[in-house]
């Protein structure tokens, strides 16, 4: 969950003043940066999911089901039965190792919370994701301007 | 000439050392970084909840039971010492960059004295 800092010390820069080997290295830090947000939008996709599941779950926990017989997962392939023994409480995990005791309006609102930030975080990646590969677009055409300017010349 | 080819190769040699250190310190900065806000979002959950909610912190495969407000002092500390670390760390970033720029410097130079050379000859 890495929240994006605001870009410093922005600078204009004129492309057409770089050298290629500069504008190849840019187009390469440009390239690296778009690969890192398609990998936080995949793993934040991911906790969306799972926020998503654990809220949806929370809507089975009535106090009708208390007492209801459930399988307690063990591993991920062997499970035991057992009997609700409460339903007015769950725990949940908020982070670092802490675990918080909440009730069950309590843990709707954080699930709906956390959603919420991810939601939010995604489209601030989008957004800054699609102005990078604008720049990348730019620079990888001024590439092909200079290169075939170098060809021209020779 | 040979002279100058030593120095070139060791001059590469060092340049390389320094962005594999680079490296290492942008990767453990993204970490810090990762860190810091996982403990801020708990910094956070923690404020939210009333004191007397019961709180577990989990020591391996075990959860302990825990005084909220020994939490939130914990989760604090936590925080001002990655504090520390992202700033020892962005002061290291800033030293291998300039590092590295030397190396380049050093590199670009003898590299045209190498040309030079060569033409002479």
């Amino acid at each position: 969950m890495s929240q994006i800092p605001p870009e410093a010390n922005m600078q204009q820069i004129d492309l057409t003043t770089l050298t290629l080997p500069q504008l190849t290295q840019l187009k390469q830090q440009l390239d690296q940066e778009l690969t890192i947000f398609q990998e936080s939008l995949q793993s934040l996709k991911l906790a969306q999911n799972k926020f998503q599941n654990s809220g949806e779950c929370l809507e089975k926990v009535t106090p009708e089901a208390e007492g209801k017989s459930i399988l307690v997962p063990l591993t991920g392939s062997m499970y035991v039965p057992g009997k609700l023994a409460s339903t007015k409480h769950v725990i949940i995990d908020i982070g670092t190792g802490y675990y918080a005791e909440q009730d069950i309006a309590e843990a709707k609102n954080y699930f709906k919370r956390k959603i919420a930030f991810v939601t939010e975080q995604m489209e601030k990646i989008q957004v800054i994701g699609l102005e990078k590969s604008k720049i990348r677009d730019t620079v990888a055409e001024v590439m092909e301007m200079k290169m075939q300017a170098q060809v021209a010349q020779s | 000439m040979d002279e100058v080819q030593k120095k070139i190769e060791n001059e590469v040699i060092s340049l390389k050392g320094t962005q594999k250190e680079y490296q290492k310190a942008i990767s453990t900065r993204q970490q810090l970084d990762a860190q810091l806000n996982e403990n801020k979002v708990v910094k956070e959950e923690l404020n939210l909840l009333s004191d007397d909610r019961k709180v577990y912190k989990a020591i391996g495969p075990a959860l302990i039971k825990m005084e909220i407000i020994e939490a939130k002092q914990n989760v604090a500390k936590r925080i001002d010492y990655i504090n520390n670390e992202v700033k020892r760390f962005d002061d290291m970033i800033l030293n291998l960059e300039k590092k590295q720029d030397s190396h380049r410097e050093a590199l670009q130079k003898l590299q045209q004295e190498k040309m030079k050379a060569t033409i002479k000859t």
